[in-house]
């Protein structure tokens, strides 16, 4: 599947970009110039709005910081926000479909008409209104999000666990005395994850996007942090005079999303033969 | 509006990776808000203000951008909002205040005088002064005018307390008698509920469908709401209309985008607007054809300090606090010089500021002296600031006061609150509950110390605007007594009012961190403006002209 993946152009292209990102991220303070900018401990007000240079590659920001360190952090946080946020939504949605589709009747019925429920908000509009609520901060951002993903999981791994349930090996746990928890830990679980987790990757770059836009409203990450949202949503006020404090924390949210795409849509064609024949 | 046309764009071409549509939603909006808002608006401004230009020799127009509409209030009884700017060209009061001269120019009134009590004021009126209605002022219609106002309730016409009654001896002379002395000439000059108007006409309802029945220079021609009010000169005006070179009509047009307002300045389709960035206005600076007019206004930004909550209730931490403030630099870098430091939280230019009181400088080593005396060597301590959500200064200047507490070993959290929220939450029940430092501007209603003295620092039983929760018997006896001065001898007030003021800089009851500038932008055509802080953003176009003419 891998080498399947890697040779299509586009995900591979997605591949190496997330590859990169994650590499960067983790040496962002081996590799930025100024990391204590990055996390507001530094400023320079008299250097506000320097231009990109050689010593500040991005350029400086409102309050003279250097632009390059910020943005580098701001890619850690957008990756751990990310992993956070499809970790919290698997956590709630994963349990809730297996247990959907392993018992049936009445508690499959209560439990999809929640997800029902929660999947006719468009999760954006969702996480804004729970962000809302929770109050702004990065965790209640991620939190937010979270709570507004996971119907998705739920519905998929449930029609996975309410195929397998009938299986013969299935039958046969029960017939040897397993438990309910038995068979759906190791039978089902196992069998009905693989989809979910194609989901979840693909998946990435909405979240990665809706944790940005919340950052970009007020709703999620707050100054000083260096989250690529809130960084547009304040340099916004200085882009025509200024315009690299948008532009760069922009390019690193276009950068991320579009690789995470790229790799979703690689994914998509190796995961559906049909669709992957058509193409070719 | 432009913000949406860029979006659609977007939509069309990233639309097969659905989800990359926020992206570049996002993205672009974040562009829309400067470049692309900024060419639809000098798409459609021929059509509107285009007027401005090429038409010099037959009628002179000038045109005000405004950010906001300018009409929010029609009866000038009620009126408290951005109508004052125009307001101020269509009605008159009877006096006219200069703050920075502390002078009185006669309007409506010709000449006045007071009593040696402070109770009795007499004002002379001028004749043969006609409303927009044709009809003649008369001292029935300043008495009805003025009773109307206080009847109403609305706007400022609480400035109106200290009266009890008023006479009308004869058409031309008008009596205030006062219940307590307060300084009149103040009053009676208000930008707000102090107009004379034709009172047989005044009616909610008729001022509300867009008339007007002052005695200005200028009257409606045209209002269309959210888009531009057209004022035009009223040929009977008791001044006459000598110079050939007068407007003959202005324009005052909605343009909300600071940008779009940029590009039409830079471009000769508007003669006055304000409320442009700093960064904006330092790239207008260079402009041949536009000058920037800056001059210190009455608001001021403090941060008001938490007196009841721990730590923050030992004076000699807010001391300590007031020492990490880095004013200079805020003023320097943030607002880009069109500010000064505060000396107190009266502003520059008013009476009653005291330009010698010792307002904390900026000295950590003294901060940490104070620290460690109050017992927190090290800090060690976290504490909440909330401003206002959108005020990019606020914002700045709180992440750079940030930068300096953390050195101090204090942690300082920023939340940024939209206004009501950042008021409830000062007001909450339990003073735990309550942030440890607001920041927030203030401005006057009425052109008097007694705005902020009285309003921010006066104990409160239930807490309104005292938002640092201070309260000294002491102060408060200072306030009142200058109160009471205002109205007989303003300079003894002042020097009371100063002595209060030093009480809160030695309380250290909040941060005064600097009083603002008003940064307007005008075409170079615009001759003979002059600002007054006493009436926020107004032009008083009669007394400017087209200087390109």
């Amino acid at each position: 599947m891998f080498r399947r993946l890697l040779r299509n152009p586009l995900s591979a292209f997605g591949l190496v970009v997330i590859a990169l990102l994650v590499l960067l991220a983790v040496l962002a303070p081996v590799l930025a110039p100024y990391p204590e900018d990055a996390v507001g401990a530094t400023v320079r007000p008299e250097r506000q709005f320097e231009p990109p240079s050689g010593e500040f590659w991005f350029g400086t920001d409102d309050l003279g910081r250097d632009l390059f360190s910020r943005v580098l952090f701001g890619a850690r946080i957008s990756l751990v926000a990310g992993c956070m946020t499809i970790g919290l939504a698997l956590l709630i949605g994963v349990p809730l479909g297996l247990a959907a589709g392993y018992a049936g009747g009445l508690v499959d019925e209560i439990i999809m008409r929640v997800t029902d429920i929660m999947l006719s908000f468009p999760p954006l509009l969702l996480a804004v209104a729970l962000a809302a609520a929770f109050g702004p901060s990065l965790t209640n951002a991620v939190l937010a999000t979270g709570l507004a993903w996971w119907p998705w999981y739920t519905r998929i791994i449930r029609s996975a666990a309410a195929g397998i349930r009938s299986r013969e090996y299935v039958e046969a746990a029960r017939a040897a005395g397993a438990g309910h928890a038995t068979i759906m830990g190791r039978h089902i679980l196992p069998n009905a994850l693989p989809p979910v987790l194609v989901q979840a990757s693909m998946d990435f770059g909405s979240v990665v996007l809706t944790t940005a836009a919340l950052g970009f409203l007020g709703l999620g990450a707050q100054a000083p942090q260096p989250e690529w949202g809130l960084m547009v949503a304040i340099g916004r006020n200085y882009f025509l005079t200024h315009p690299w404090v948008v532009v760069f924390p922009g390019l690193g949210i276009l950068i991320t999303v579009m690789a995470f795409n790229f790799l979703g849509d690689g994914l998509r064609e190796v995961l559906d033969p049909r669709l992957g024949r058509a193409r070719r | 509006m432009t913000v949406q046309h860029t979006g659609r764009r977007g939509l069309g071409f990233i639309g097969r990776w659905g989800i990359l549509l926020l992206a570049a939603a996002l993205l672009l909006a974040a562009c829309g808000g400067g470049g692309g808002a900024g060419d639809a608006g000098g798409g459609n401004a021929g059509g509107s203000g285009g007027s401005s230009s090429g038409q010099a020799d037959e009628i002179d127009v000038a045109v005000s951008l405004q950010y906001s509409e300018v009409m929010v209030f029609w009866d000038p009884s009620d009126s408290f909002s951005n109508e004052i700017m125009a307001m101020q060209n269509m009605y008159e009061t009877l006096l006219h205040y200069d703050p920075l001269a502390d002078d009185f120019k006669p309007v409506l009134a010709t000449s006045w005088d007071r009593s040696e009590d402070g109770l009795t004021w007499t004002f002379h009126l001028r004749q043969g002064v006609k409303f927009h209605t044709g009809k003649e002022m008369t001292s029935a219609d300043v008495k009805g005018s003025i009773e109307r106002t206080i009847q109403r309730g609305q706007g400022a016409s609480f400035i109106w307390d200290p009266l009890d009654r008023i006479e009308t001896p004869d058409d031309y002379t008008v009596v205030f008698h006062l219940k307590y002395p307060a300084p009149l000439d103040l009053i009676v000059s208000a930008g707000y509920s102090a107009y004379i108007f034709d009172v047989d006409v005044a009616d909610e309802e008729w001022f509300n469908a867009g008339n007007d029945a002052g005695t200005g220079p200028y009257t409606v021609e045209s209002w269309t709401q959210g888009e531009q009010l057209v004022l035009t000169r009223f040929d009977d005006y008791w001044g006459g209309w000598n110079d050939p070179r007068q407007w003959d009509k202005v324009v005052f047009r909605i343009v909300p985008e600071a940008a779009t307002r940029r590009q039409l300045m830079e471009t000769g389709q508007g003669d006055f607007t304000y409320g442009l960035p700093p960064e904006m206005v330092e790239a207008l600076r260079s402009n041949a054809n536009l000058q920037v007019v800056e001059t210190p206004s009455f608001q001021n930004l403090l941060g008001m300090l938490n007196t009841e909550k721990a730590p923050l209730d030992d004076v000699r931490v807010r001391k300590a606090l007031a020492h990490a403030f880095p004013y200079q630099q805020v003023v320097d870098h943030v607002m880009q010089g069109t500010a000064r430091p505060a000396r107190g939280p009266i502003p520059y230019g008013m009476w009653g500021h005291g330009e010698d009181l010792p307002q904390p400088g900026y000295d950590l080593d003294e901060a940490r002296r104070l620290l460690a005396e109050a017992g927190y060597p090290d800090g060690g301590f976290s504490l909440v600031l909330t401003y206002t959500a959108g005020d990019e200064v606020e914002r700045r200047a709180a992440e750079l006061y940030q930068v300096e507490l953390a050195s101090l070993g204090i942690d300082l959290e920023i939340r940024a609150m939209p206004w009501e929220q950042q008021w409830d939450l000062a007001r909450s029940p339990d003073p735990q509950q309550r942030q440890d430092i607001l920041l927030f501007y203030w401005w006057p209603d009425l052109v008097h110390p007694q705005s902020w003295l009285d309003a921010l620092f006066k104990s409160q039983d239930e807490i309104l605007f005292n938002l640092s929760y201070y309260s000294n018997p002491e102060y408060d006896a200072l306030v009142e007594r200058g109160v009471a001065e205002a109205g007989l001898d303003r300079e003894q007030a002042a020097a009371t009012f100063i002595e209060a003021q030093r009480l809160l800089l030695e309380d250290a009851a909040a941060l005064f961190i600097f009083d603002q500038k008003y940064v307007r932008v005008t075409s170079n055509r615009l001759g003979g403006y002059a600002d007054n802080p006493a009436y926020p953003h107004v032009v008083r176009w009669y007394e400017t002209y087209n200087a390109a003419r």
